[in-house]
């Protein structure tokens, strides 16, 4: 490999993923296997009081909490949640057993036939009734998981000698991932021996929950990634509960056990964005300049805490957008719910905070009367300013350029002016947004994790990849042969990289917080700079090597000061709109993006993200609507829950910056998050444009754009 | 056991329909969401399915005396591929699902299904389109609205299958469709709304409206459509309040996971009174 590393290639997946030949966990079978279905609770949440269950054919079986040999508890970040329910149930959905046998027609009879008896308890089902006095206690003292606040610079003196204080409360809806694979594991016991097959992020999450939850030591396990269609983090954590599950059926047994879900399943009853609630305070100086805020996020964790704690961190370190604010005063809360438990998904906490922070500026902006684009350019982060957790910016930060190469290719000063005032049935509307994504694990958590990865070079001069990151569709086998290709200047034939076995792989980390390639490939490029000097050593040669920050990182994760994130990525994205009066429908017609992602590992990799990204933020910004009533998920199934198709892609025209990062493998930084942020934010922006009227919640619907414009 | 049926001839098809107690499958793309299973098992259908999706004498499209007649196993894509079908009808099918259910999907299955939000119905409803039940020793023809008594229920007999659809070949010169799904494509109906008009020398010649899925039935009064007929369309914006006034009694839509009743209430509304405003020019 000797051309630019941006310069791209075929994907090494893509002929056997578009020519139908992968096999994924839905695809195997293994002698004697027996299929799993989940028996779920009703009720947001009760008492269980009985469970009746018929008498079962022979060779069927129910498995239970009692069938749980250790901890019944899936380590998360606490152990809150259950494998299976234990006396009573905390949201629609909630497993309580299973249903286990050779053929799915009968585990369907049998579930007909389990009589399970409530006591149904007062539920808890939104973040404003969880947070009420008098509502029913259903998590510590306050129905919060966790609280936290941090203070930059002095927040109370700016309020108290503020020339104005404008205030806006601003809300997100839930977003489902709806990867195309449904959630899937295979556990197979034998000989003392428990080995997983499953679609997932982090083999090493999952293997770590099944020992406990079996009670064994980690070395009596193993993990194997199969083949994962999709994730956006809905397969981060969650795969850990059903890895259990299905590890307790084949120990019980003795068979191999198969769980794979139905897609109205997964979609009422795994984790999904956090909804959110934010509420932004800023204090303005005489010159129209902001000297300080006060920002509030409420999140709905749902049921149990799951990563809801570090999804509002990163949503508290993305407050106050990419905006230099002296004064800033942040509260995070994770509201418990009785609902379905929300978890990880692309952005991670971020876009709820970006859309908020975004539209405050908007009305900012307008409130003083001055060009949104001036304002925003005018407060913008530049290297050497503080972040918003008193970290230092040691990097280039290109907003400047980004912002007048978009101002170019959209024209969206001249159009925010031309747009305005319109009288026809079909108007137009353009809007803006400006993002960044911290790179890797927030705070501290990297040093937490010091992931690992190794190299081997076999004696026929082939090397091998050895890390637990995972392919879901976002390139990783591709983009880390390149590098450990170019730099060993090998061909990329040569390079061996398998679905990770934890028997096999050392422990790098998860395949998550856009960290894969500048965090995971970042040591790649390291163990093969090193091989390269040993290349010529006689045998098997494996270098391995782990992540330390660098030394400049400072984070104290008490008082949220420091530097949350070694470096960030950044973007501009520039949505417009046609609105129709008649309908209220919103067409997407054309965006224009521009990224500093550092330097690309693939160009058309790195579209791939860009153009995915962009519509799943379209999607989350306008079409995709997910109610929960009562508990209970409205859009539940994939008729319902509508995400965009082709005809609903909008042209669009994206742009790379250069812009090195010196502790990226070939200077890249992260890339696969950041592209989902803007969109939505831009897309609401457009239509405040569009109709002159403030945009505070999203997803825009046509049915509250009635509600604003006519009723 | 449940058998299925692959008869070769449609009086095969109507001989098994009339002794066994069958489910007719043409297209299957609502009836295999409707009876899917668990992950990974086959659909569950309660009775035996009948299979006539591939039967030829059930997917011609002729002209004959004046009316348009289509075979019930017609997959919407040849719909949309024929000369003969009347645009109101195209335009309403270009928006349904997305090619690879139309190329399987038929207009017997969609009429049979009997959904409000059934796509192919408001424009069926105002084009004055009959229907012909057939089984072994009998026929009926009835109109469209008469076929379909209720949310997913149709007066189709234990022996009879939908054989044809038959559409008066009549011009008109106005029309006007709309589709509300929740995105571009592969979205079922919030509201839909089909409009036809014939208009000479500014004068109202004929005029229909349908809505759909805004009521547990396609909307569309001929008492009202003979208020307007004949009046000229300088004097509809006078007469619109009174006949928007009028259509709203029977629109009386719910709330659901799709969209709320208030914005399907005055969305129809709305297009109902750009439809009558615009007559000169659409
Ligand atoms: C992804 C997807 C998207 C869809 N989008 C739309 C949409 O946008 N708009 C829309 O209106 N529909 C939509 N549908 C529903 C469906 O595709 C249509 O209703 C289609 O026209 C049904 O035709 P079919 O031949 O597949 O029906 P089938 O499933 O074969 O049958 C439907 C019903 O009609 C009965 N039936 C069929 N033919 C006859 C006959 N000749 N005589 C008697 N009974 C008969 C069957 O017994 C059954 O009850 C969608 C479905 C899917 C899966």
């Amino acid at each position: 490999m000797n051309e630019k590393i941006s310069e791209s290639i075929v994907r090494v997946d893509a002929h056997t993923k578009i020519g139908g030949q992968t096999k994924y966990v839905g695809d195997m079978k293994f002698d004697g296997m027996l299929y799993a279905k989940t028996v779920r609770s009703l009720h947001p949440r009760a008492k269980i009081l009985s469970i009746d269950i018929p008498d079962i054919p022979d060779g069927y079986f129910i498995v239970d909490k009692n069938d749980v040999p250790g901890k019944n508890r899936v380590k998360i970040l606490i152990y809150d949640q259950p494998f299976f329910a234990e006396g009573a149930v905390n949201y629609i959905g909630e497993p309580i057993l299973l249903v286990v046998g050779p053929d799915r027609d009968i585990i369907s009879q049998i579930i007909s036939q389990i009589d399970i008896e409530y006591e149904p308890l007062p539920a808890v089902l939104t973040i404003e009734d969880a947070l009420l006095e008098n509502s029913p206690r259903i998590y510590g003292q306050d129905n919060c998981f966790v609280s936290h606040e941090y203070i930059k610079g002095e927040p109370d003196d700016a309020f108290a000698n503020a020339d104005k204080i404008i205030d806006g409360e601003y809300r997100t809806g839930y977003q489902e991932q709806l990867y195309i694979e449904p959630q899937g594991v295979i556990g197979i016991y034998e000989n003392h021996r428990m080995t997983i097959y499953g679609s997932m992020q982090c083999p090493y999450y999952a293997h770590r929950a099944i020992a406990e939850g079996l009670g064994w030591s980690e070395d009596k396990v193993r993990v194997i990634q199969t083949t994962t269609g999709g994730a956006f983090g809905g397969k981060e954590e969650y795969p850990s509960l059903l890895s259990g599950q299905v590890a307790f059926a084949s120990l019980k047994t003795k068979k191999p056990v198969k769980l794979v879900f139905d897609r109205d399943e997964d979609i009422q009853t795994t984790t999904k964005r956090h909804p959110s609630v934010i509420h932004h305070r800023t204090a303005l100086d005489s010159n129209g300049t902001i000297i300080a805020a006060d920002i509030d996020i409420k999140f709905d964790a749902g049921a149990y805490a799951g990563l809801s704690d570090v999804v509002l961190q990163r949503g508290m370190f993305c407050a106050s957008g990419v905006y230099n604010i002296p004064n800033l005063r942040v509260r995070g809360r994770a509201v418990a719910t009785n609902t379905v438990p929300n978890g990880a998904f692309r952005g991670f906490g971020a876009p709820q905070a970006f859309f908020a922070m975004d539209m405050q500026i908007e009305k900012i902006a307008r409130i003083i009367g001055i060009n949104s684009l001036d304002f925003r350019l005018k407060h913008a982060l530049k290297k050497g300013d503080r972040t918003c957790t008193d970290g230092l910016l040691r990097h280039d930060v290109k907003i400047p350029e980004m912002m007048s190469r978009i101002e170019e290719l959209s024209d969206i000063r001249d159009k925010i002016k031309k747009f305005k005032s319109q009288t026809g049935r079909i108007r137009k509307g353009i809007g803006l947004s400006m993002f960044y994504h911290g790179c890797g694990f927030t705070g501290n958590g990297e040093e937490i994790i010091h992931g690992t990865a190794t190299l081997r070079k076999y004696p026929d001069s082939k090397v091998e990849i050895l890390t637990s990151n995972v392919e879901m569709g976002q390139g990783a086998l591709t983009a880390m042969r390149k590098i450990v290709a170019k730099s060993l200047e090998i061909p990329i034939e040569d390079v061996i990289y398998e679905n990770p076995d934890t028997s096999r792989v050392p422990d790098s980390g998860p395949t998550v917080a856009s960290r894969t390639t500048v965090i995971v490939g970042g040591l790649l490029k390291s163990a093969a700079d090193e091989l390269k000097q040993r290349w010529n050593e006689p045998g098997e040669i494996e270098v391995s090597k782990t992540y330390h920050h660098p030394k400049y990182i400072e984070w104290n994760q008490e008082t949220m000061h420091g530097d949350a994130y070694p470096t960030y990525s950044w973007g501009i994205n520039v949505v417009e709109v046609e609105v129709d009066t008649l309908t209220y429908e919103i067409t997407p017609k054309k965006v224009w993006a521009i990224f500093d992602v550092g330097v690309p590992i693939d160009e058309r990799m790195m579209r791939g993200q860009i153009e995915g990204g962009i519509v799943q933020g379209l999607g989350y910004g306008s079409i995709e609507v997910m109610e929960n009533i009562g508990g209970k998920i409205q859009q539940g199934t994939i008729t319902d829950y509508t995400i965009p198709t082709a005809k609903d892609v909008p042209e669009i025209v994206s742009e790379m910056l250069d812009n090195p990062y010196e502790y990226g493998p070939f200077g890249a930084k992260c890339s696969g998050e950041l592209t989902l942020i803007g969109a939505a934010p831009a897309l609401a922006a457009a239509v405040e444009n569009a109709l002159e009227i403030e945009i505070n919640k999203i997803p825009v619907r046509p049915e509250e754009l009635l509600e604003k414009m006519e009723l | 056991m449940v058998n299925s049926y692959r008869p070769k001839y449609l009086n095969e098809a109507l001989k098994i329909r009339g002794e066994k107690n069958v489910i007719p499958l043409a297209g299957g793309t609502d009836l295999m969401v409707r009876f899917r299973n668990i992950s990974g098992a086959i659909p569950k259908f309660d009775k035996p399915v009948l299979f006539i999706g591939h039967l030829d004498e059930l997917k011609n499209i002729e002209i004959e005396n004046n009316f348009v007649k289509i075979g019930s196993s017609t997959t919407l894509t040849s719909l949309l591929d024929s000369e003969n079908i009347p645009s109101i009808l195209k335009s309403a099918i270009s928006n349904m699902a997305a090619p690879t259910i139309r190329n399987i999907g038929t207009i017997g299955g969609n009429i049979c299904n009997a959904s409000p939000a059934g796509d192919t119905l408001p424009p069926l409803y105002i084009l004055d389109a009959k229907i012909v039940l057939s089984s072994i020793d009998n026929q009926r023809i009835i109109p469209i609205d008469k076929f379909i008594i209720g949310p997913g229920r149709n007066d189709l007999k234990d022996d009879e299958l939908l054989t044809k659809i038959l559409i008066p070949n009549k011009k008109f010169n106005k029309e006007f469709y709309k589709k509300l799904g929740t995105r571009k494509a592969m979205a079922l109906s919030k509201i839909s709304f089909a409009g036809l008009a014939e208009i000479e020398d500014d004068k109202i010649e004929d005029i229909r409206i349908a809505f759909g899925a805004v009521a547990p039935k396609i909307v569309r009064s001929r008492t009202i459509e003979q208020e307007i007929i004949g009046h000229n369309i300088n004097e509809i914006n006078e007469l619109s309040y009174s006949i928007v006034k009028e259509y709203s009694e029977f629109i009386c839509p719910i709330d659901d996971q799709r969209s709320s009743s208030i914005y399907r209430k005055q969305i129809s509304i709305k297009l109902l009174d750009y439809f009558l405003n615009n007559l000169d020019n659409i």
